[in-house]
């Protein structure tokens, strides 16, 4: 290796433990006997979690997020397919359009969307509501949906669909059993992302939350301007594994999308 | 006119009558009307834009013509949507589906017909039978070799028994040796099934070869529709002459009985050279390379001309020569026997006038 | 709802009616949930409480305002800035190894990137705290007897923020890199140019879409950042998210906040139109996938 490669790796090296210091610094931590958080952390023990897993709040909160962010998924996929859709087949005169109400959202700050949510949903009544959560993190979650779901779409021959309909297929039955099958796999990592955007949510959630729901990012977010317990930690374990079982999902599902794709004649 | 459809013919005739279409203001099809008989064969042949693949679309259901009807055995189904026409139809690029079995792609229409799984089944094999891909039912598509895909795309085709089959050049993406087998297979099948064939295509060696009759298009508008004999031998505007085949044109001077070229030499022609009436006056001249022969330089009745290039093909050979007004005239012949010819040369062509056609000039090329 | 005779209404083409339907939650959706609301907070940022621009004078007169804007304006600056220099090396190196090497750096920089945001600021509310692992740190290296106060501190949003919004910058450069067709390189040198030329003279010119597209982002992003400066920042030095926070939550100036609100999103819509041509979203996307 020459010296400007030893340097390179080097630099490069320094900036990767500097991403991941944090992470390796808090995980431990869940496992620490002490009741407030140091490093190196001391004894070992697991009753954090036992505390996360018996605390009927933060329990409570965490079904709350899994419920909003299965929904938002559900949405997302569904929505975001049948728009991608159709503007891949066909309504690409709307595309500037479509284009402009996808990108919005997550253009503007979420502390935007927020404050207008949190204004708006006070006067519909919808606050702190289950449909209020999926609404607003459905359209911040979308464009992560479309863009995947729009990558299996565009790559896949429409004439496939003519081939399904002049073996007498109507256009929906082309569609549920051509296209939705090999497209599929990126539909499902489109609303994993969906999920794991609306889990990890907390802006929306800090003023979206009501007296009584909020989600687990809203727990987190008092607690650690609170009092920063060692919950924190456990939760950080649980929600990393979550992060790592869903990005080994999406490769999974990568590698059936490139193998649904393989036959066209290369 | 075409061959008589055979009694047991189990094809269907298409009339097409007047069809148009138009997208936005770009006509991409112009008043076409074309017969095809029940078992027919026929081909359509243009260069890329013609319309061609237009109106096989349009036969297929998949464009909606903008003016004319679709009849199949009589019934109207301009207006029909492709899965309601019960038309067999063989894709450019086989557009198996990837996430189905061979067998599980054969078997589609017949699931679509709701038929049951285990005669289904029977079917498919049954097709892949006629295709000679028993045995691969299980495999997945890109498991094929690409001619063995075609050959499963032509088995999804015809496993239902339609009585057209629709080709949108289905074999552009072979190469030369499986092109040709697949051309024999194909014909093989329809000899066999006896369903009407339309074959879209911009190889006029395979259209020539396969089709019973060749329909020639050119910017939306039908030129002529003939079997391949006539075609080649008497194309009936110069556009055809030169869309098929090679031929030599060049401009004369007709005064009803000679046409004279610009160097003053004159040929007596026939009436058959004329496939319309002319009227005297500038015109051209068409005729094909391998009726010309090579005679002695100033031969009588010959045209004088110079050798600029000999192309040696293997069994024949290529002369590319020019006459004394600089326009070039090609011969072929064969390579044995042929005297030795070389570049720079003077030599004189035979031209037989019953070889010769003539075509009104501005008739566009 | 997707009824078969809709959709065959012409061949191929899909009918407008088809279209409408398929697309037709989508708008609904963002409208109800994006456009609806922004423009109703938007309209009381100039019509409450008289149809005036007052709210907006308000935010550029007076001195603590234009402040915090100033303030958010150079620590979202300055966090690019750093992004930029710490996320070039690494997505110069990721998008040149295979292998091993290759895998490691992409779950160093998905990890991060697909975990919640909250654990990464607790995890750096832990390191800086009094006596967090940077303080004991500085003082077993003897820079300092005591240790610092550096949470709640602008450092400590800056350092944060950076390591929060790094992977936004380093997905963009390493699509921008990893574009570039690698017989570049070959004509380059064969042109004569060494690595650090032809690095300096094609590469980093063919990657300047994603560089900049990259830093846009997480600028963009920094700007309106809530999580990390409320948790991290002193309240002393507010960013302008957590002012807006306050203006609604605990002052209850409705108009004010909304006209606050207006004045982010009209920045970050201007520059987002300035560079729309450089944004390719879909391939910054593409790195979360």
């Amino acid at each position: 290796m020459n010296p400007r490669s030893l340097l390179l790796h080097a630099y490069v090296y320094a900036v990767l433990v500097f991403i991941l210091l944090p992470i390796l610094v808090i995980l431990p931590m869940a496992f620490s006997e002490t009741t407030y958080l140091t490093f190196p952390p001391q004894g070992l023990t697991l009753s954090w979690f036992g505390d996360f897993f018996t605390d009927s709040r933060w329990m409570a909160s965490t079904w709350f997020s899994v419920k909003i962010a299965v929904l938002t998924a559900i949405t997302t996929a569904v929505v975001g397919t049948m728009a991608t859709y159709a503007l891949v087949r066909g309504a690409n005169a709307m595309g500037t359009l479509f284009q402009a109400f996808l990108i919005g959202p997550i253009v503007v700050p979420h502390i935007a969307l927020a404050v207008a949510l949190y204004l708006f949903f006070q006067n519909a009544g919808l606050s702190g509501t289950t449909l209020g959560y999926v609404l607003a993190h459905s359209v911040i979650a979308m464009p992560f949906t479309v863009f995947t779901v729009a990558a299996a779409l565009t790559s896949v021959d429409p004439a496939l669909e003519d081939a399904a309909m002049s073996c007498g297929a109507s256009r929906f039955n082309a569609f549920r059993l051509v296209t939705l099958p090999i497209i599929l796999p990126n539909v499902i990592s489109g609303a994993l992302f969906a999920f794991i955007i609306s889990f990890d949510e907390p802006v929306i959630a800090f003023f979206l939350a009501g007296i009584r729901d909020k989600t687990l990012p809203r727990m987190m977010f008092d607690d650690i301007e609170q009092n920063l317990t060692p919950i924190i930690p456990a939760i950080a374990v649980l929600l990393t594994l979550l992060s790592i079982l869903v990005l080994l999902a999406a490769a999974v599902l990568k590698h059936m999308a490139d193998r649904n794709k393989g036959a066209e004649g290369q | 006119m075409p061959q008589a459809a055979s009694p047991h013919s189990k094809g269907a005739l298409i009339e097409i009558r007047g069809l148009g279409k138009r997208f936005g203001s770009v006509v991409a099809v112009d008043d076409v009307s074309l017969t095809i008989d029940a078992g027919e064969f026929v081909a359509l042949l243009g260069p890329s834009g013609s319309g061609k693949s237009t109106v096989l679309m349009s036969v297929a259901g998949f464009e909606r013509p903008t003016a004319g009807q679709i009849l199949i055995d009589g019934v109207d189904c301009t207006g029909l949507p492709p899965n309601k026409r019960n038309i067999g139809m063989v894709f450019q690029h086989y557009t198996l589906f990837p996430h189905l079995s061979v067998g599980d792609n054969v078997a589609f229409p017949l699931k679509m017909r709701g038929i049951g799984k285990a005669e289904r089944r029977r079917q498919a094999e049954q097709a892949l039978e006629v295709v000679r891909l028993s045995g691969y039912a299980e495999r997945m598509p890109k498991q094929l070799s690409g001619g063995q895909q075609q050959r499963v795309a032509l088995a999804r085709a015809i496993v239902y028994n339609p009585r057209v089959l629709l080709m949108d050049e289905p074999l552009s993406a072979l190469d030369k040796n499986l092109r040709e087998e697949m051309q024999i297979e194909i014909k093989r099948l329809h000899a066999e099934l006896g369903f009407t064939v339309v074959f879209v295509t911009h190889d006029q060696g395979e259209a020539l070869t396969m089709a019973d009759r060749i329909a020639i298009l050119k910017a939306g508008r039908l030129q002529q529709v003939s079997p391949a004999r006539s075609l080649y031998e008497r194309p009936s505007n110069l556009f055809a002459a030169g869309f098929i085949g090679e031929m030599n044109i060049l401009p004369v001077t007709w005064d009803g009985e000679k046409a004279t070229f610009s160097n003053n030499q004159d040929i007596r022609l026939p009436a058959e050279a004329l496939i319309e009436p002319i009227r005297p006056g500038a015109a051209v001249l068409a005729v094909r390379p391998e009726r010309l022969s090579v005679a002695a330089p100033g031969e009588a009745g010959t045209w004088k001309a110079t050798v600029r290039d000999v192309v040696y093909a293997g069994a024949g050979s290529l002369l590319i020569t020019h006459l004394d007004d600089g326009s070039e005239v090609r011969l072929r012949m064969p390579s044995a026997g042929q005297a030795n010819v070389r570049s720079g040369d003077t030599i004189g062509i035979r031209m037989p006038p019953e070889a010769v056609l003539l075509y009104p000039s501005g008739d566009a090329a | 709802m997707k009824g078969p005779g809709f959709f065959e209404a012409d061949g191929r083409q899909m009918s407008k009616g088809a279209i409408l339907l398929l697309m037709g939650p989508f708008f609904l959706l963002v409208f109800v949930a994006f456009l609806y609301p922004l423009g109703n907070l938007l309209s009381i940022s100039v019509l409450e409480p008289t149809p005036t621009l007052a709210n907006y004078e308000r935010v550029f007169d007076n001195p603590i305002y234009a402040t915090v804007l100033l303030r958010t304006f150079r620590i979202a600056l300055l966090v690019s800035i750093l992004s930029l220099v710490l996320s070039l090396p690494v997505a110069v190196l990721m998008a040149n190894s295979r292998g091993p090497k290759a895998v490691l750096i992409t779950a160093c920089i998905l990890l991060p990137f697909w975990s919640s945001v909250l654990v990464r600021t607790a995890a750096w509310a832990i390191l800086l705290q009094r006596n967090g692992m940077v303080n004991g740190f500085l003082q077993a290296i003897g820079l300092t007897s005591e240790p610092l106060r550096l949470l709640y501190t602008q450092g400590a949003v800056v350092v944060a923020m950076t390591h929060v919004l790094m992977p936004f910058m380093v997905l963009p450069i390493y699509g921008a890199l990893r574009n570039i067709p690698p017989a570049y390189n070959r004509a380059a040198a064969i042109c004569g140019a060494g690595p650090l030329r032809t690095f300096w003279e094609v590469t980093l010119p063919l990657a300047m879409p994603g560089i900049i597209g990259g830093f846009i982002l997480v600028f963009l992003t920094a700007l309106g950042y809530f999580i990390t400066p409320s948790l991290l920042g002193s309240p002393q030095e507010m960013m302008i998210a957590t002012l807006i926070s306050q203006q609604m939550r605990e002052n209850l100036d409705w108009p004010f906040a909304a006209a606050l609100v207006g004045v982010l999103t009209l920045i970050v819509t201007v520059i987002t139109l300035i560079f729309s041509k450089v944004f390719q979203f879909d391939r910054m996307m593409g790195g979360r996938a």
